[in-house]
């Protein structure tokens, strides 16, 4: 074993640098362990900004909030979920502030908020359009100011679990080579997203699920996987994402007719309306032949120079360096890409799994605020909010308990299981694999879903898996071999391309992110107003079970916008 | 099948890259070619991945966001430190230039591309890089700031921590205990910041040896910063400061002439864009704070009316000049102290950089980078 830790944190984005923060205030030795710098997280890729009703540009509480993320999560979120989150997400914000994030700020010198899909009040706090770039760097500086010991550019892989309790992970180190065991009293899982199991994905290369699947190989719930919620507006042909804040700012939206087509899907909200109606929108006009190869246009040309340069600059950059467009004087095209999974390690409120000792935060994590789709800005409220108290309940725990122990066999077998995959000389390198998954998951389980289509990705991913299984890696040096560490991130996600497929064919019904207008167009609040379960069984196979939401004081109706 | 659009073929080039392999186990160094198909939209990150997919395996480089925000992909291309995600390939194809990729400088390397960043975040370290309220302070709410006052450290807080400009310092290649551009970038974004009440302590360190005064003005940190941060600047706003608060206990006297420019260009910092006349009780009452402060380390005199006058005198003085340079507010005034510095160095007329300035791949294969307007697609 290399070290022992009170807590440690797996992943450095939002959600784990605030989890470790929060340990280490409770006391705790706590360390972080992430497979890139903490800055380079993609945390630090949210533009758009951070929801919390502090009522700086309107009379706003966190009751409104509340029923705006019921109602957006298409009444799968758990209500005293939401609940927690938005009546502590204006003292988690003030608390960002205090340590020094750089918000945007209002006339009388307050923390700015903008207007945000499917939000009542304008409750989106923001730094420009780099509120997660401002939010990662003030979180490592206290990081860097506590001196929490880092493990930097670890890729974790497997969770040791001894005594039915979790008691360290096994990473490998990317610098140097080499297995390393790091023990701990408790783990916290806060690897992010996993969008690159799409080939339009608004997430960068490291969202690979890893955690999910981790959790998932040693029993622990997956709960909605099927919930991936696709981005309105992601730039051709990468998938970069373009700021929900554009709309904020009053964007519009047109197809090859040069129409709001929103008028037709969203007529009060319009381009304002909630993330899975304007994809679905978007979908449904290109699907039609009125988008323009494969997109649809949006349209900044009104807000004027000035605005652009001052509140969108970061848009602007993108859509001149990916697309070779200036928004100042061409509407951007965009169509929607994958974006954020509502699915995840299924906790309670503080983060805790269904294994002693181990906890999750942040997008890995489903606690679940999000349901069947998230709205803009709570994402970021989600990993600070969450990432704390999962922070404090692990600390909690590890300071009330003594003993770290690590069998010499769950080391033992990690590194034979290693050495037949580095030993390996013949078969299949991983890249066509992954590039055929990501590229089937985009055509059968993208923005609509269809029984056969479903069915279809089932038998394509056992069939990846089977090639899988016979994969070679290039590189068998130890110093920096990034090569063994991307094969083992397709396998991570064809785990959770598994589970999304099991999960998607059991939601007969279209609720939020799950949408299929073919043959079951309709919400069923009798039926499946529940979350999806899916867990290995003892052969590795997927079993699906259900869970109830939780109901508090907002009963379902009807969503339009 | 509704998704097919999405993945209409796209028109490839054929790219040719030399890229310095390097394996810190055996010591080996080689400069190899390359040669691969790649999407008309492709950058040299993209252009990198299908190498390493198809070609080999074992190539190394850092890659995460690729879209120019998570600082991972520093590294050379024909020797000036870029961001591999933001330099489009296209038009260096079609010049039948054949670019040389390798790792960045000023800091060791790991692996071909891969860099030890460990002296690279030491520095950042060493700048006390977190706010210091000064006090235990419970704000019942967040701390009222104007605008304004934040504008001020806005480009400093664009920094990414990718290591460009540290690769091509000038003054870090003689000297690598130099506290660098980005670090002191760091700080400038600590002095700046109005909530900060560390200035004093902050400045006395960065005045030390290997601090401001061992920058050599090269320029070239600005020049080679892909988020438009111009450490350069920031380092010569945190000298402007220090001389105004009396801390220059480094500076010898070859620095005089330069004091003068920037004194006179950077005297905004603080005192500042008229604050008082402009903004709201509340600004005011953190400045006339901030200059009781100064007034107690006796740095100032109290920037009560008369004073306030004076510098309105200069701000206007400023302002003007900032207008040419066809910017306004405070980022503008940053601009100024460019603008002054490139007169300074006979830059062509009209260049104004900033923020729209590198919204494009500025690599013209050949020539030394250039800058154009911003604006210009
Ligand atoms: C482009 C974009 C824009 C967005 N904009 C907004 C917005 O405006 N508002 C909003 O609320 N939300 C937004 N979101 C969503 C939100 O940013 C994310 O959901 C959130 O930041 C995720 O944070 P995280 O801490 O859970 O994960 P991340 O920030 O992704 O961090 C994951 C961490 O885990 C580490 N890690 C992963 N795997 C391993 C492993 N195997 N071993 C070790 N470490 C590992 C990584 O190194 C990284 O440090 C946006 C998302 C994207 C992609
Ligand atoms: S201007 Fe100064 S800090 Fe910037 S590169 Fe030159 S010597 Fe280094
Ligand atoms: S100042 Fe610019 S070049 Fe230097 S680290 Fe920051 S973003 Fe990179
Ligand atoms: S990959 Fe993130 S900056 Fe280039």
């Amino acid at each position: 074993m290399e070290a022992t830790h009170d807590v440690l944190v797996v992943g450095a984005g939002c959600a784990g640098m605030r989890a470790a923060i929060e340990a280490f205030d409770q006391g705790a030795d706590v360390a972080l362990l992430s497979k890139i710098h903490p800055v380079r997280s993609h945390s630090g890729a949210a533009e758009g900004g951070i929801n919390a009703a502090l009522g700086n540009a309107s009379e706003d509480d966190p009751e409104k909030h509340a029923y705006d993320t019921v109602k957006g999560a298409d009444y799968l979120g758990d209500q005293d979920a939401i609940q927690a989150l938005c009546d502590e997400a204006p003292e988690d914000v003030y608390q960002l502030e205090r340590w020094g994030a750089v918000f945007s700020r209002t006339e009388d010198g307050r923390i700015a908020q903008r207007p945000f899909g499917a939000a009542g009040e304008p409750r989106t706090a923001y730094a420009a359009d780099i509120t997660g770039h401002v939010l990662v760097h003030v979180l490592y500086e206290q990081v860097m100011k506590r001196d929490i010991p880092t493990y930097e550019e670890y890729f974790a892989w497997k969770l040791v679990i001894d005594d039915d309790r979790c008691q360290g992970v096994i990473a490998w180190d990317l610098l140097n080579g080499g297995l390393k065991t790091i023990g701990a009293k408790t783990v916290i899982l806060a690897t992010g997203g996993a969008g690159r199991l799409y080939v339009g994905t608004t997430n960068a290369y490291a969202c690979t699920g890893d955690a999910m699947s981790m959790a998932l190989r040693v029993g622990v719930p997956l709960k909605d996987m099927e919930m991936m919620q696709f981005h309105p507006t992601t730039l051709a042909p990468t998938g970069i994402l373009i700021t929900e804040g554009c709309r904020g700012e009053g964007a519009y939206l047109l197809n090859s007719d040069g129409d709001r087509f929103l008028e037709r899907y969203a007529p009060n909200a319009m381009e304002l309306a909630s993330r899975d109606v304007i994809s679905r929108a978007e979908q449904t006009e290109i699907d039609e032949g009125r988008g323009i190869d494969g997109n649809v246009l949006l349209d900044l040309r009104h807000l004027g120079a000035e605005k652009i340069h001052e509140r969108l600059h970061g848009t602007r950059e993108l859509s001149m360096t990916y697309a070779a467009v200036d928004p100042i004087h061409e509407p951007i095209p965009v169509r929607p890409g994958a974006h954020y999974h509502m699915g995840g390690v299924d906790t309670d409120l503080d983060g805790l799994t269904s294994i002693t000792g181990l906890y999750a935060a942040g997008e890995c994590a489903c606690v679940s605020v999000h349901g069947a789709n998230r709205l803009g800005g709570n994402a970021l409220m989600e990993t600070i909010t969450f990432g704390r108290r999962a922070g404090r309940a692990a600390a909690e725990w590890a300071l009330t308990h003594t003993t770290v122990s690590v069998p010499p066999s769950i080391e033992a077998d990690s590194m034979r299981e290693l050495g037949t995959l580095l030993d390996r000389r013949d078969g299949e390198r991983p890249w066509a694999i992954r590039d055929e998954l990501a590229l089937t998951m985009h055509q059968n389980f993208g923005v609509f879903r269809r029984e056969e289509q479903m069915t279809e990705q089932g038998r394509i991913v056992a069939r990846l898996r089977e090639r899988y299984e016979r994969v070679v890696v290039d590189d068998k040096g130890d110093i920096f071999n990034n090569d063994l560490t991307q094969a083992l991130e397709l396998g991570f996600l064809l785990d959770l391309a598994e589970c999304m497929i099991v999960a998607g064919l059991a939601r007969k019904e279209s609720r939020g992110a799950h949408a299929r207008p073919h043959d079951y167009p309709d919400r069923n609040d009798d039926e499946f107003m529940r979350h999806t379960i899916t867990t290995l069984d003892e052969g590795g196979r997927v079993t699906l079970d259900w869970k109830p939401v939780t109901v508090t004081k907002w009963q379902p109706q009807e969503r339009n916008y | 099948m509704t998704e097919a659009a999405v993945h209409i073929e796209p028109a490839t080039m054929l790219v040719r890259l030399k890229i310095w392999r390097f394996n810190a186990q055996t010591g080996e160094k080689e400069l190899r070619d390359y040669e691969i198909d790649a999407p008309e939209w492709a950058c040299l990150l993209d252009v990198l991945d299908l190498i390493k997919d198809k070609v080999d395996g074992t190539l190394a480089y850092r890659k995460s966001c690729r879209m120019m925000i998570c600082g991972s992909c520093g590294m050379r291309m024909d020797g000036k430190a870029v961001l591999a995600c933001k330099e489009r390939m296209k038009p260096i194809v079609d010049s039948g230039h054949v670019p040389v990729i390798s790792a960045m400088g000023n800091l060791p390397i790991v692996k071909d591309l891969v860099v030890d960043m460990g002296p690279f975040w030491n520095k950042i370290k060493a700048v006390k890089p977190w706010l210091d309220p000064g006090y235990d302070e419970v704000a019942e709410r967040e701390r009222v700031v104007s605008q304004q006052q934040m504008n001020v450290i806005h480009k400093e807080a664009l920094c990414i921590m990718c290591g460009c400009c540290v690769s091509e310092c000038n003054s870090m290649e003689s000297d690598p205990d130099f506290l660098g551009p980005a670090a002191l970038a760091k700080g400038m974004r600590f002095v700046g910041d109005a909530r900060d009440h560390d200035d004093i302590g902050r400045l006395n360190s960065y005045n030390e040896e290997h601090g401001i005064w061992d920058c050599t003005r090269c320029y070239f940190c600005n020049e080679r910063c892909p988020k438009g941060v111009d450490p350069r600047d920031a380092i010569a706003k945190l000298g402007a400061e220090s001389i105004k608060q009396g801390i220059d206990h480094d500076m010898g006297a070859k620095h005089a002439n330069w004091f003068v420019t920037s004194a006179k260009t950077t005297g905004w910092l603080r005192e500042t864009e008229l604050v008082p006349k402009t903004q709201g009780v509340v600004s005011a009452i953190k400045q006339t704070k901030f200059a009781l402060k100064l007034f107690r380390h006796g740095k100032v005199p109290l920037p009560f009316p008369p004073h306030v006058a004076e510098e309105v005198q200069e701000s206007r003085a400023l302002f003007d000049l900032v207008k040419q340079q066809g910017r306004d507010g405070a980022l503008g005034i940053v601009q100024g102290e460019r603008g002054l510095a490139r007169i300074d160095q006979d830059a062509p007329e009209g260049s104004s950089g900033g923020w729209g300035s590198r919204d494009q791949a500025d690599i013209t294969p050949g020539k030394r980078p250039t800058r154009g307007k911003g604006g210009e697609a």
